[in-house]
């Protein structure tokens, strides 16, 4: 039988609970969404007492399920004042499952201001230790030295310094197969709320424990082997496939082709420098370098796709991992670099010191448009990030993510919504991705739901990215599919195969089935990711947002966008139509 | 005459096939030429096409008619990438 297990940070105590009726059906996103609307006050301060975080795998975590061991993180978000969930995948997920963990409730604050903890799970229980010997170190150096106390089997969750400083762009690590902390729940400052609850790590070892109850053991063999065969036939998701071989960064060549790869602070949609940072040019790089070099590179035991990377540096030691699409576009093209060295480093900087990449390559993107360094300067970039891990005045104002140092620059481009920036597409050149990052409860967020896939990847081309009719159903579909699938546990790469292939899906819904009890269809998921974003809609508006939040930046209204040079020209009245559910 | 930017492996059509830059391919244009009439006289195999095919950066379909002096930019089939789930029928019927 799974548990909750509940952390009080005010009287230091971590105790289990029976997981009430209302939760039995739910995981990972519309889990941490639920447990958020009903105990988070929503006008509550994101640092104070009231808030909470709640950590969840998916339904089908920890089971042999493919690519499934996602995790996601909710609660308040301090860089946005919405609900918030970001997921990452992570060995992490698979051990709080196989412990019979359903979710980890985070809540209260210690009296006494910063001292922080570390709680330690297994199968005798939970507990919560002293961690203040790890507090201002960097995580390259600390994640080592708790796998050496805790043995090399364990999970880890993290925060950084900045997470210790509760910067709002300080992200949740997790630890990679191979224990980097490279893998984050960046989005939205979740790191900072943890640092506010004095909670610096989350060690995990399944070891022993229960595992994953699977009621119904045929269905699930069934479903998953139905999924397992999709994503090994389909052309992007399989061995050799556009994933496994480019990497998510695969997509800056395809965005800038479409006129869409925000360049320079979204002053373009066109990158000169493109093909340097491209997927191609890491897959090359990473073959010339060889050493510790390695596409293809999974970020959790069970992921069949394989999307990760390793980049080498000139030598063939290893620099970091994961050059994703999204850290690759923020601190590259976003900031005019071209030199995937530096953007390796500053995504080094970023998982050592507990960032978000996506909202770090954002602000200094912002701080370049505001003169605190040129477009393209790499080594003042790197310096700003060290600013940033150095808590400096400054870094603590950059820390605060880009619309914050905007505000101090009194830079207008700011390319956020609700106090997120935007990622990796631009939205005056692929609309429905724009009316995505306007609506979704989460702020300015791509993976909320890709309008991405029917206007630039689809077959057929029926739908035109710069076309405005027929967005907000489009988008409204997208975020109720991925709040199902972020639900699940499940990458949410492998919608690539369940998508084009209709035994992929069926056999995803047939794993879910089986650990569940439940009896759904491939025609339930979309209203089960309704009932989702009903409950982050619904706590928004209680936090106090209205319409007049679900808008893009001014400046996208009246500044048109090359190489297309159009602006942002859908009408309110659809943006809000996304919201007639 | 027409500018085609190729990706991925498909750039063993052209002569400069660094995966770090750009691999062009400059056709005299003929009249009536479609997309697919251009990628097929420079030796490319329709099969090999994905659905990422760019005109002047505009997402196109095969049957989209050049003009002179345009930009194409076509990406393989293992290079397209994410959602369609609810508009696949709707993209493939008419
Ligand atoms: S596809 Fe990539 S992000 Fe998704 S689970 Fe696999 S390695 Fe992780």
């Amino acid at each position: 039988m799974s548990k909750i297990l509940r952390v009080n940070m005010t009287d230091l105590t971590a105790k289990y609970e029976d997981v009430p009726e209302k939760y039995k059906n739910w995981g990972g996103r519309g889990l941490t969404s639920f447990i958020t609307l009903e105990e988070v006050p929503p006008t509550c301060h994101p640092l104070g007492p009231n808030n909470k975080v709640t950590l969840a795998p998916g339904m089908v975590t920890g089971t042999p399920a493919p690519s499934s061991g996602r995790i996601s993180v909710g609660g308040k978000s301090p860089l946005t004042g919405t609900i918030k969930e970001t997921n990452a995948g992570t060995p992490f997920s698979q051990h709080l499952a196989r412990l019979g963990i359903k979710a980890v409730v985070v809540e209260g604050q210690p009296k006494e201001n910063g001292k922080f903890w570390l709680l330690k799970v297994d199968k005798e229980g939970a507990e919560l230790l002293p961690a203040d010997e790890y507090v201002g170190k960097g995580l390259y150096e600390v994640y080592p030295a708790l796998f050496d106390r805790f043995g090399k089997k364990a999970a880890i969750m993290g925060i950084g310094v900045a997470g210790e400083m509760k910067m709002a762009m300080a992200g949740v690590c997790f630890n990679d197969i191979d224990g980097r902390p490279s893998r984050y729940s960046g989005r939205g400052g979740m790191g900072a709320v943890l640092g506010s609850k004095g909670l610096k790590f989350i060690v995990a070892d399944d070891t022993g424990g229960p595992g994953v109850d699977i009621a119904d053991k045929d269905l699930f063999d069934t479903g998953r082997k139905k999924l397992t065969e999709a994503l090994r036939t389909h052309g992007v998701t399989k061995e050799g496939g556009g994933l496994n071989t480019y990497g998510t960064a695969v997509l800056i060549n395809i965005l800038n082709e479409a006129g869409g790869l925000p360049t320079r602070n979204f002053s373009s949609g066109e990158f000169e420098g493109a093909s340097k940072i491209s997927g191609e040019a890491i897959a090359e790089g990473v073959k010339q370098r060889g050493g510790a070099g390695t596409m293809g590179h999974p970020c959790h035991p069970g992921c069949i796709i394989q999307c990760s990377n390793i980049w080498p540096k000139p030598d063939g030691t290893e620099h970091v991992s994961v050059i994703e699409y999204e850290s690759d576009w923020a601190l590259g093209a976003n900031c005019g670099i071209d030199d995937l060295d530096v953007i390796a480093e500053l995504i080094w900087l970023c998982n050592d010191y507990g960032l978000d990449t996506i909202e770090s390559g954002g602000t200094i993107a912002v701080a370049m448009e505001g003169g605190l360094a040129e477009f393209g300067d790499g080594q003042k970039a790197i310096e700003l990030m060290h600013e940033i891990g150095k808590g400096t005045p400054l870094g603590r104002i950059l820390g605060q993510g880009a619309a914050f140092t905007g505000k101090a620059l009194g830079v207008v481009r700011v390319p956020g919504v609700k106090g997120q920036n935007m990622p990796a597409y631009a939205p005056r050149a692929i609309k429905g991705i724009g009316v995505t990052y306007a609506t979704t409860p989460m702020g300015a967020d791509h993976t909320a739901g890709y309008t991405i896939g029917p206007e630039i990847m689809s077959v057929g081309g029926k739908v035109d990215p710069l076309e405005v009719e027929g967005k907000a159903e489009i988008s409204r579909n997208l975020q109720a599919a991925t709040a199902f699938l972020d639900s699940t546990g499940y990458c949410l790469f492998t919608a690539f195969a369940i998508m084009d292939i209709p035994e992929g899906l069926e056999g995803m819904v047939e794993t879910c089935n089986a650990v569940l009890g439940t009896k759904w269809t491939v025609d339930d998921v979309g209203e089960i990711g309704k009932e989702v974003l009903k409950r982050e809609r619904a706590f928004n508006e209680a936090a106090g947002f209205t319409k007049a939040d679900d808008r893009l930046p001014e400046f996208m209204y009246y500044e048109p966008l090359p190489p297309h040079n159009t602006v942002w020209d859908v009408p309110d009245e659809m943006l809000d139509q996304v919201w007639e559910l | 005459m027409i500018e085609i930017h190729l990706y991925g492996k498909l750039r063993r059509f052209t002569s400069s096939r660094a995966p770090t830059g750009d691999s062009i391919v400059r056709v005299p244009l003929e009249e009536g030429d479609t997309i697919a009439d251009v990628l097929k006289r420079i030796g490319i195999s329709l099969e090999e096409v994905g659905s990422n095919i760019f005109r002047n950066h505009k997402y196109s379909t095969l049957s989209r008619k050049v003009e002179e002096g345009d930009r194409l930019g076509v990406f393989p089939d293992d290079m397209q990438l994410l959602y369609k789930w609810y508009f696949q029928k709707e993209d493939d019927q008419g």
